[in-house]
C-alpha cells in the first residue's frame, strides 16, 4: 500500500468526526451568513464592520497581547522546571502554577471579577497590609481585567505542554553547556527553546483558538465598550435573533484564527519538507 | 481496541436505559433560583398530587440567553421533524412567546386550566405586539427599579430628571449594564426614551412607524451625555455585584434577582428599592406547553397547579417575593396582610400601576438597541 | 554550629510568593465564596459562615452527585475517543507526507474556532434526526469534536519532535514498523499525548451549551447548573460547584501523572 494512502486512512476517522459533527452542521451558518433576505449578499458583513470594527481589532489586540504574554510566562515557568538547580524550589514551583487550569472559564470570570474589582479582595488585602490608601483603589475590570483573566488561566495550559516537551529533549546537551559554564538563561534561549519552538507554538496557537471563542469572561469582566466578537454575538443572538450578522462575526473570528493557525502551519511545512 | 470496546458496551447500556413512566420535564430560563422553585417546591408538591409522576428540570441560564436557547431547542426539534418533544413545560421569558407562538410551536391551553379565567391582565394576551392570548400563564411578573443604599444615596431620585440630576452631582456613582449584558439595561434605555424620545404609549403598543425613531437622536445624544457620568457594569448580576461592593450607590436591578441577592447574603439587607417616574418597563416570566409534548395532560395539570392562588401565594410572594402572575386579588385572599405588605415595603401599588410600564414592541425594542449601539456606545 | 543561609532563597522567596499570590488569591474568593453566607461591602472579609448553600448543592432533588458521576464517565470516554482518533491521526500527520497537511489541520481547529453559538442549533437537529439526543453517546461525539483539536494538534508537534533516527534504529535492528512505534516512538511522545488527554479531560468537564442541547434533559452534568449559578452571579452555588469539579480533574491529573513517572518515563532512552 502507498505510504500516502496509509496516511490517509489513519487521518481519516478523526477526520470524518469533525466534517460530520461540525463541519457540516457550519456550512447553513456559513450560508446564513450571506443570506440577506433571501438573496446572496454582504450585507450581514458590512453591518458587522459598520456596527463592529472597533470590537473586532479590540479583540484582536486582547488576544494577541495576552497570547505573547502567555508565551513569556510559560517558558519562564517552564524554564526554570527544567533548568532550576533546587529541587525543593522546582517542587514548589510545579506545584503552584497550575492550580488554572482547573477552574472553568465561568468560574474565572466570577473570581476576577470579585478579586480585581475597586472594591474587590486584591485591592482590599493591599489595604489591609497598609500598601495602598483606599483612595488609590482602581478598577482592573476593564480590556485589562480580560488580559488578566486570559493569562491567569490560559499560561498553565502552555506551560504544561511546554514543559513536557522541554523534560523529554536530549539532556546531554543541556548538561555540555553546563559544563562549559553557560549561564541558564542563555541555555534555555540557545539550546532549549529552539527544540520545543513547535510545541510552544502549537500551545500559543491552540490557547489563542480559545480565547477568542470564549464568552464568560468578556462577558462577566469588561462592561465598557470596546467589547470582543463572541459577546456581540450573543447579543446579536439573543436580542435580535440575528443569525445572520452573527454568523459574519463567526466567520471573520474564524478568519483571524486561520491566519494565525496558517502562519504556524507555513512554518512547520517548511521544516517538513526539509 | 479494548477501551473502545468497553466505551461501546458502556454507551449502549446507558442509551438503551428506558425512560421512568411518566416523566414531566420542565425547561426554565432564569436564576438558579428558578430551578430551586420547581426542585424544592413545586416538583415535590406536584409529585404528591399525582403519584407515580416524576417532575425533572433543567436550567437554561438567566437572561434573554436562557429563553432563547429553549427557543432554539423546540427550532431544532421542529426542523427535524421530531413527532414528540423531550420538553413538556418550559417557562421563559415574555419576549421570546410572540416568536414561539408565530412558529407554533406552542399549544394553547389557557381556557383548558381553572387557573385560565385568573388572569385578566394585558400582558397575558400580548407580549411584546404579538397576540399570544391563550398559549401563555403568567408564572410572575417582574418590574426593574433602582436599586440603592440609603447609607450612601439618603434621598433617592424618583424621576428620570432627578436621575441625570443625581449623576452629575455624583460621578460614577450611578451604575447600568449598557444593553449587551442583560435587561436591567435595557430597560433603563427604554424607559429613557419613554421619558424623553417621544410618544410612549405609541412604542408601547404600536403600530410601529419607522419615522418615529427619528425622534431619539435627541434622547440618545443626552443619554451618551448622561453615561459619561455613569459607571457601566458587567451585566445584571454585574450591577448588584458592584452595588454589593459598594463601587456605585445606585442602579437598575430585577426585582426578583435583588430580593435573590438579598436572600443570598449577597447585598445588604440595608438596601431599597425605587421606580422613577415616568416609568421603567418589566415583564412577566411565561409558563408555555409545546404543541408536541407527549405528556399533555400532565403539563396542563402542573400549569394549572403552579398558576393556582395557592401557589402562587406560597411559592411566587411568600417565597421570594415576587410579584404573582394571576390578578392579585385571587392571591391576596390566600395570604396574610403582613406578606402581602411586604410586596409593596419598596414600591407602593399605586406606583407600580402608575410606573410599572411594558417593554416596546418588538419592532421598537430592536430599533431603539440598534439606535443605541450606533449612537451611545460608539 | 553549622547554620547556613542560602541567599539565593531570597530572590526565589519573592518570585514563588509573588506568583502564589497571584495564583491563589483569586482563588481564595473562590473558597470564601463557598463558604460565604453573608458577604457584602464594606466587609472585607464574609459576616457569616456556613454550609447552607452545600446542603443546597446537596439536596437530594439537585442530583449532585449523580450529574457529577456522568459528567466523570463524559469526560473519560471523550479522552478515550479523542486519544484513539488522534494518536494514528497525528502520527500520519507528523511521519507521513500527506497531501493537504495543512487543511486537514486547519479542519481539525474549526470547531474550537467558530464561535459555537450559532452552530448547536444545527448540531442539535441533526442529532435529533438521527436519535442520538439525550444520549451519552450524543455528547460524547460533541465533545470529542471539540476535543480533537488539542489531541490532534499536540499529538502532531509530540510525534514531530521525536528524532526520527531513534525509530530507524529499532527498525533496522528488526523491530516491525508496529513494533518500533509502540516501543519507540510512543513512549517518547506520551508525555505530549498525556497532556492533551488532561485538556481533553477538562473541556469536556467544563463544556456547557452542547451538553445543554444535545444532553439535556436526559443527560445533565454538573456544568449545566454550574453554568446557570455563575451567570446569574449566584456566587455560592458557582464556587461549590467548581470545588466539586476540582476533585475529578485534579484526580485525573494525578493518576496521568503517576503513570508518566513510573511507567513511561522509565522507559524513555531505553
Amino acid at each position: 500500500m502507498p505510504i500516502q494512502l496509509i496516511g490517509f486512512l489513519l487521518v481519516a476517522p478523526a477526520l470524518a468526526v469533525v466534517l460530520l459533527l461540525f463541519i457540516v452542521p457550519l456550512v447553513s451558518s456559513v450560508t446564513g451568513a450571506f443570506d440577506v433576505g433571501g438573496a446572496f449578499g454582504f450585507g450581514n458583513f458590512t453591518k458587522a464592520l459598520d456596527l463592529y470594527s472597533g470590537d473586532i481589532l479590540f479583540t484582536l489586540v486582547i488576544v494577541l497581547l495576552s497570547s505573547a504574554l502567555i508565551g513569556l510566562f510559560s517558558v519562564m515557568i517552564g524554564g526554570y522546571l527544567t533548568l532550576g538547580t533546587n529541587a525543593r524550589a522546582v517542587a514548589i514551583l510545579r506545584w503552584i502554577y497550575r492550580w488554572p487550569l482547573f477552574i472553568p472559564f465561568i468560574v474565572v470570570g466570577q473570581i476576577l471579577r470579585t478579586f480585581l474589582a475597586k472594591n474587590g479582595l486584591m485591592n482590599n488585602i493591599f489595604i489591609e497590609l497598609g500598601l495602598m490608601t483606599p483612595a488609590a483603589a482602581m478598577s482592573f475590570l476593564d480590556w485589562r481585567g480580560i488580559v488578566v483573566a486570559f493569562v491567569w488561566k490560559q499560561t498553565p495550559f502552555v506551560t504544561l505542554l511546554l514543559a513536557g516537551a522541554m523534560a523529554s529533549i536530549d539532556q546531554s546537551t543541556i548538561e555540555a553547556a553546563r559544563n562549559l559554564g553557560a549561564k541558564r538563561v542563555r541555555i534555555l534561549i540557545e539550546i532549549v527553546l529552539p527544540q520545543v519552538r513547535q510545541t510552544l507554538l502549537v500551545g500559543l496557537i491552540l490557547s489563542f483558538v480559545t480565547m477568542m471563542s470564549v464568552l464568560s469572561v468578556p462577558l462577566m469582566i469588561n462592561a465598557q465598550s470596546p467589547t470582543m466578537i463572541t459577546a456581540n454575538m450573543a447579543f446579536r443572538i439573543n436580542a435580535h435573533g440575528d443569525y445572520g450578522v452573527a454568523n459574519a462575526l463567526g466567520l471573520i473570528s474564524l478568519l483571524m484564527t486561520s491566519v494565525a493557525a496558517i502562519v504556524y502551519l507555513r512554518q512547520t511545512m517548511r521544516e517538513h519538507s526539509q | 481496541m479494548k477501551a473502545k470496546l468497553i466505551a461501546a458496551t458502556l454507551v449502549t447500556g446507558l442509551f438503551c436505559t428506558p425512560l421512568a413512566a411518566a416523566e414531566l420535564t420542565v425547561l426554565t430560563a432564569g436564576d438558579q433560583n428558578m430551578v430551586d422553585y420547581v426542585n424544592e417546591y413545586l416538583g415535590p408538591l406536584f409529585e404528591k398530587e399525582n403519584p407515580g409522576t416524576k417532575v425533572r428540570v433543567v436550567g437554561t441560564g438567566p437572561g434573554d440567553a436562557g429563553s432563547q436557547k429553549i427557543l432554539e431547542r423546540f427550532e431544532a426539534q421542529s426542523k427535524a421533524g421530531v413527532a414528540k418533544w423531550d420538553a413538556d413545560v418550559a417557562v421563559v421569558h415574555e419576549k421570546f412567546v410572540g416568536p414561539m407562538v408565530e412558529q407554533k410551536f406552542l399549544e394553547a391551553y389557557r381556557s383548558k386550566i381553572p387557573s385560565g379565567s385568573l388572569v385578566t391582565r394585558a400582558n397575558a394576551k400580548m407580549a411584546l405586539g404579538t397576540n399570544v392570548d391563550g398559549y401563555v400563564m403568567p408564572m410572575f411578573n417582574s418590574q426593574t427599579a433602582l436599586a440603592y443604599n440609603p447609607a450612601l444615596v439618603p434621598n433617592p431620585p424618583k424621576s428620570y430628571d432627578e436621575i441625570v440630576e443625581f449623576a452629575k452631582k455624583n460621578p460614577k456613582q450611578f451604575g447600568y449594564n449598557g444593553i449587551k449584558g442583560g435587561a436591567s439595561g435595557v430597560s433603563f434605555v427604554m424607559g429613557w426614551i419613554y421619558a424623553y424620545g417621544g410618544d410612549a404609549q405609541k412604542l408601547m403598543n404600536g403600530p410601529f412607524d419607522e419615522s418615529e425613531t427619528e425622534n431619539w437622536d435627541k434622547a440618545f445624544a443626552s443619554l451618551k451625555e448622561f453615561s459619561r457620568n455613569a459607571t457601566l457594569t458587567p451585566g445584571n448580576a454585574g450591577t448588584l455585584d458592584m452595588l454589593s461592593r459598594g463601587e456605585i450607590a445606585i442602579g437598575p436591578v430585577w426585582v426578583d434577582m435583588f430580593y435573590s441577592w438579598k436572600a443570598n447574603g449577597q447585598l445588604p439587607p440595608e438596601m431599597k428599592l425605587v421606580l422613577p417616574s415616568p416609568g421603567m418597563p418589566g415583564q412577566p416570566m411565561h409558563y408555555v406547553i409545546p404543541a408536541k409534548t407527549a405528556n399533555k395532560d400532565l403539563a396542563q395539570k402542573f400549569v394549572a397547579l403552579a398558576t393556582s392562588p395557592k401557589v402562587q401565594a406560597e411559592g411566587i410572594v411568600k417565597r421570594f417575593n415576587w410579584y404573582p402572575g394571576i390578578d392579585a386579588q385571587h392571591v391576596q385572599a390566600n395570604l396574610d396582610k403582613d406578606t402581602w405588605q411586604k410586596l409593596f415595603t419598596d414600591i407602593s401599588p399605586e406606583e407600580l400601576a402608575k410606573n410599572g410600564k411594558p417593554f416596546p414592541i418588538a419592532p421598537y425594542n430592536k430599533a431603539i438597541l440598534e439606535a443605541y449601539e450606533r449612537q451611545v456606545s460608539n | 554550629m553549622s547554620f547556613q543561609i542560602d541567599w539565593k532563597w531570597i530572590p526565589r522567596g519573592i518570585a514563588l510568593g509573588l506568583l502564589a499570590f497571584i495564583i491563589f488569591g483569586p482563588l481564595t474568593n473562590l473558597i470564601l465564596w463557598a463558604v460565604a453566607e453573608r458577604w457584602y461591602f464594606p466587609h472585607v472579609l464574609p459576616l457569616k459562615y456556613g454550609f447552607s448553600f452545600w446542603a443546597n448543592v446537596f439536596s437530594p432533588r439537585g442530583n449532585a452527585m449523580a450529574s457529577l458521576g456522568t459528567s466523570v464517565l463524559i469526560a473519560g470516554l471523550t479522552v478515550i475517543v479523542s486519544l484513539g482518533l488522534a494518536i494514528p491521526a497525528g502520527y500520519a500527520l507528523a511521519r507521513l507526507r500527506l497531501p493537504f497537511r495543512g487543511l486537514i489541520l486547519l479542519a481539525l481547529l474549526i470547531p474550537q474556532a467558530f464561535p459555537n453559538l450559532p452552530v448547536y442549533v444545527n448540531i442539535a437537529r441533526i442529532f435529533y434526526q438521527y436519535s442520538l439526543n439525550g444520549t451519552i453517546l450524543g455528547v460524547v461525539l460533541v465533545h470529542v469534536t471539540h476535543g480533537l483539536v488539542y489531541a490532534v494538534w499536540i499529538a502532531t508537534a509530540a510525534f514531530s519532535a521525536i528524532d526520527r533516527e531513534l525509530e530507524e534504529a529499532a527498525r533496522s535492528m528488526g523491530a516491525s514498523a508496529l513494533r518500533g512505534f509502540w516501543d519507540v516512538t510512543l513512549p517518547i511522545a506520551a508525555p505530549g499525548l498525556l497532556a492533551s488527554a488532561i485538556f481533553v479531560f477538562l473541556e469536556s468537564l467544563d463544556e456547557f451549551t452542547g451538553t445543554y442541547f444535545v444532553g439535556a434533559p436526559d443527560v445533565t452534568t454538573l456544568p449545566l447548573l454550574l453554568y446557570t449559578a455563575g451567570s446569574g452571579g449566584n456566587y455560592q452555588i458557582a464556587s461549590i460547584t467548581a470545588l466539586i469539579l476540582l476533585v475529578p480533574s485534579i484526580a485525573f491529573m494525578f493518576v496521568v501523572e503517576r503513570f508518566l513517572r513510573s511507567d513511561v518515563l522509565s522507559k524513555v532512552g531505553h
